[in-house]
Order: structure tokens, then C-alpha cells, then sequence
């Protein structure tokens, strides 16, 4: 931290010691040279003093300046929020701080970086501190800092941080939940359902024959067809149902406080919305459907893992019973899968 | 018991003065607060390292830290943290005097934790002819997962801590908070001969 004081302390003195004049030279040019702003005020807040870095970074001139408010020469500043700091700065005799975090700036300087930021003012540290003379604490002493490259790249760091964040839940082809993000989900929802006595439904559901497709039509297809199907399926969700690509052209849907009935009913909805639905790549008509398997959780089950076996296996029945249907596990008989 | 921990005396002297500052930084708030400040003496607890980690993670609710460095001459520094529970955090800004509308519950809980430490620590340093300078207050990140990590990523190691609970009833309003000091060994050291001296001239 800045010290101005300690720079002048009779301590400081060596045997060579310098005149009183010399050490005031020195420590002006100091003052002057630093890439700080330094701003002193007097008890009623007028400006006593300041440094080059401040006048160089206002058009305000420096004969103006000298006697006139903070208020008045910084119009900017919030004056009433300003006053009860600078105040606590006196009566308490310590020292404050704002920090861009919190207030990106406080004083409306142009900042020096040839760098692309939010704001076109400087972002600022600011200190306050008290300066004593006589014993007395007369004067504050605001150091201004410079941190707009800080701040410009934390807010970079946070914006690649989020960007990262969501890449690490999204499938990237279809723009929704990965497995390993919708599993994570699932086991909180268990958990939700479990301690509050809620429902909680499942739907898994598969491509009907989409390895024909692949094979008639190439990859491509497939993708488009993954990607359509996703889409249509997405539009028919509340916004608290959890869908997730569950694995190549599988996908599996989260319900929370809905029961048998109802999940029943959206996977109807969704296997008919895809059966009618009329897909085209490069001028061949594709015929898409779904085969659905529904589950949900009863007192049966010790973990969520099981609620995903009962939804696979009414899926396989689906599957067996010719496809393009929905099956529901009977879960008065269910049994573990081997 | 090792070289860092207090005898008897040191800890009673040094509870003594924690209280003498604590009663006069109270006495400096209560005039800038303008409101009337009961305090109660503060419960002051030296604890190490480890059993510090397990108090912090005990608390539930913990919605703040923050953090804030101090140095003096004679080599006493250390790290200052404030830890806030999730009901004591309501009327930060009126106890302050701003208008809620003002500044963020940040900036409030940076601000009364500023005003807290360096008051309370500027006396205290005057007590022994010491004076303090600080770095910024910093709130630390999600708390929640956090807080250990950032024990064990301090500046420097240590083995002792000061936990000095703070707890102000003003008139319409409670707030409470706990004050935690962390002191490198170095400073513990340092702190021992400060109070060594004291009790000599006592």
C-alpha cells in the first residue's frame, strides 16, 4: 500500500540526511509520477491537493479545482453515499475502501487501454484514508487506482467460465442436457421426490429403427433427424421437465411432481407429434417414430438407477409390441432386470 | 502445547486488551452509528488450526466471509475474517446509515466489516505502540464450498488463531458476527514477546 507518509518520516534519515526542501522536491515529483490518482480533502470535503495523474485524466484545471467541493468539481460521484464514508473516514480515523467489484468506478476518468471493455470509464480501486496533522485527523487522502485491465480480464475469465459451464451440460448436436449432466439431475430430483414425498415420472424413449436410416440416408441424416425430433420433443415440455440425450439415439425425460397418468399422456403427446411429423432431406420424405417406455416412482425403488431400469424395460416392451408406442412399467410385478 | 501457544498470563493479558479495545472501538461506533450500542464482552477463544476448520464448517447458513489483511511494525500481521450468518446480515445499511438503495448487501457487509476490524484494531494496536495498515476488505467466493480452501491457500502458514465473537444489540436492530484473526507464526511470536513485555511492566 501506498504510504506517503512513511516516504517523510524523520526515521527515514540517514546520516546523509537531505534538507527538509530536497525531501518536499522529491516527494512531489513522487506524487506526480505516480500511476495513481491522489485526491486530499479537507474536513468539509473541498480539494486541497491532487496529483498529474488526476489532472491528466480530467479536463478539469487544476487552479479551478483547488478550494472547490468534491461534489461540486466530481459531479459524478453519489454524493450522499460519498459523505457517510468520507465521514467514518474522519470520526473512526481509519481507513475505507471501495473496490470496482462492488462499484465499477467512482470517478468518470477515460481509461488508457486499447482494449475493447464495458464501460468507457476507468475501472477504480479507491482508498480512503485519514491523514493527520497536529495529531488531529483534518484531511482524507483518496488514492484512485487504475484496474481496468483487472477487471476487463476477470469479466473475460467469468464469461469463459460460464461459457465452459454450460458446454460441460449440453450435447452439442442437439442443443440439450447430456447424459452426464440429466443423470446428476435425475439423482437430485430422486432425492427431492424421496425427502418431500413427491411424485416423480420418467419417460425413456428411442429412434425406431435409426440404424436403417443411417444406413439408407448417411450420417447426415441421422444427425438432422436427431436434431428435429429433439427440438419438437423440447417444445412439448413444461420448463421444470429435465430432457437429456441419454446415449446415441436414445433420450430420456425428467418429471418432476407428475404422476403415472400424466407422463402417460405427454408420451402419447410426443410419440404422435413425431409419427405425423413430416421430415425431408434432400428431397426424400423421412418417416420417424419413437418408441416410449414410462415409470414412476413408488416406494419400491432404493435408488434412482432403478427408476431408469423400470422406464428401459417398458421401452423394450414398446419396442417388442411393434414399435411407434408407448408402454408403461407395471411396477406391482416389476422385477430387476439381469 | 508447543511454542506458539499462550501461558495463562499471556492469554489473560491478551484478553484484557482485546477487551479494552473492543469496548473503546464499541464506544467510536456507537458515536458514528449515533444510536446506543450495547456490547456485550466479547468471547474471545484461541484456537489451532484444525479445530478452527471444524467450528467454520459446522456453521450452517454461513452466508459471507470476508477477508481483510493487516500489518504492523514488529512484525505483527495477520488476516482478519468476518463470518456472517444468513439472519444477522438484514439491516446492515440502516445500522450504517445508508439508504438501502444505495449500495448492494456486498458492499454493506464489506463496509461494516472494514469499519469492525480497523476500528477494533487500531486500538488495539495503539494498546501495544503498534500501527496497523490494511489491504482492501475482499468477500470470498461461494462461502459455502470455500471456506477451507481458503485457510489452506493463506499467504503464509499458521498454527493459532483468535476467534473473537462480536456481538452488537443496538435498539432496533441485532447484528452479530464472528471475528476470526488469523496470525502467521512468525507474528504469534512476535505477539508473545509484545505481551511478555507488557506483563513486565504490569
Amino acid at each position: 500500500m501506498l504510504d506517503i507518509n512513511a516516504l517523510i518520516s524523520p526515521e527515514n534519515k540517514t546520516p546523509s540526511a537531505l534538507s527538509e526542501q530536497n525531501l518536499t522536491q522529491i516527494n512531489n515529483q513522487i506524487a506526480n509520477q505516480l500511476n495513481t490518482g491522489i485526491l486530499v480533502l479537507d474536513a468539509e470535503y473541498n480539494i486541497v491537493m491532487w496529483n498529474r495523474f488526476l489532472q491528466v485524466h480530467t479536463d478539469k484545471v487544476a487552479n479551478n479545482i483547488i478550494g472547490q467541493s468534491i461534489f461540486i468539481a466530481f459531479p459524478e460521484v453519489p454524493e450522499r453515499w460519498l459523505s457517510r464514508k468520507l465521514d467514518s473516514v474522519l470520526q473512526l480515523n481509519t481507513p475505507s475502501f471501495c473496490s470496482w467489484q462492488q462499484r465499477h468506478h467512482l470517478f468518470e476518468l477515460p481509461h488508457t487501454r486499447p482494449i475493447t471493455t464495458d464501460s468507457e470509464f476507468m475501472a477504480q480501486n479507491c482508498t480512503f484514508l485519514p491523514i493527520e496533522t497536529d495529531g488531529i485527523v483534518k484531511n482524507i487522502c483518496i488514492l484512485i487506482e487504475d484496474v481496468t485491465d483487472v477487471c476487463h480480464y476477470q469479466t473475460q475469465l467469468q464469461k469463459t467460465l460460464d461459457e465452459l459451464a454450460t458446454i460441460s451440460r449440453i450435447d452439442g448436436l442437439t442443443q440439450i442436457y447430456n447424459r452426464r449432466h440429466w443423470q446428476g439431475s435425475l439423482e437430485q430430483e430422486y432425492a427431492k421426490a424421496q425427502r418431500h414425498d413427491k411424485r416423480l415420472s420418467l419417460i425413456m424413449l428411442d429412434l425406431d429403427y435409426f440404424k436403417l436410416l443411417n444406413d439408407n440416408y448417411g450420417h447426415q441424416c441421422g444427425d438432422m433427424v436427431l436434431i428435429e425430433v429433439s427440438a419438437l420433443i423440447s417444445s412439448l415440455l413444461r420448463v421444470e421437465d429435465i430432457f437429456g440425450r441419454y446415449g446415441g439415439e436414445e433420450f430420456a425425460i425428467i418429471l418432476p411432481e407428475t404422476e403415472l397418468s400424466g407422463a402417460m399422456e405427454l408420451a402419447q403427446r410426443i410419440c404422435s407429434s413425431i409419427a405425423t411429423k413430416p421430415l425431408t432431406y434432400k428431397d426424400h420424405k423421412i418417416k420417424v417414430t419413437v418408441s416410449l417406455g414410462v415409470a414412476q416412482l413408488s416406494a419400491e425403488e432404493s435408488n434412482y438407477e432403478m427408476l431408469i431400469t423400470q422406464s428401459d424395460s417398458a421401452l423394450y416392451q414398446a419396442k417388442a409390441q411393434g414399435r411407434n408406442q408407448v408402454c408403461c412399467a407395471d411396477f406391482s410385478t416389476s422385477k430387476p432386470i439381469d | 502445547m508447543n511454542e506458539f501457544h499462550l501461558t495463562e498470563d499471556q492469554q489473560d493479558c491478551l484478553q484484557e486488551l482485546i477487551n479494552i479495545a473492543m469496548g473503546q472501538a464499541s464506544d467510536q461506533l456507537a458515536r458514528y452509528l449515533n444510536t446506543f450500542v450495547y456490547l456485550k464482552v466479547p468471547s474471545i477463544e484461541s484456537v489451532d488450526a484444525k479445530n478452527l476448520m471444524e467450528t467454520l464448517s459446522q456453521q450452517k447458513n454461513t452466508l459471507a466471509v470476508i477477508s481483510q489483511g493487516f500489518f504492523g511494525y514488529e512484525g505483527i500481521r495477520g488476516e482478519a475474517l468476518l463470518v456472517y450468518q444468513e439472519e444477522d446480515s438484514g439491516r446492515i445499511a440502516d445500522l450504517l446509515g445508508y439508504e438501502p438503495d444505495e449500495l448492494s448487501q456486498d458492499e454493506q457487509l464489506i463496509d461494516i466489516s472494514s469499519i469492525l476490524t480497523t476500528t477494533f484494531l487500531n486500538v488495539f494496536a495503539r494498546q501495544i505502540d503498534n500501527q496497523m495498515s490494511y489491504n482492501a476488505p475482499k468477500l470470498l467466493p461461494n462461502v459455502k464450498d470455500k471456506l477451507s480452501e481458503h485457510l489452506q491457500q493463506m499467504p503464509f502458514s499458521w498454527d493459532l488463531a483468535l476467534k473473537v465473537n462480536i456481538n452488537y444489540q443496538v435498539t432496533d436492530y441485532s447484528f452479530n458476527c464472528n471475528m476470526v484473526l488469523l496470525i502467521p507464526e512468525t507474528a504469534i511470536i512476535n505477539i508473545k514477546n509484545v505481551l511478555d513485555r507488557i506483563l513486565a511492566e504490569f
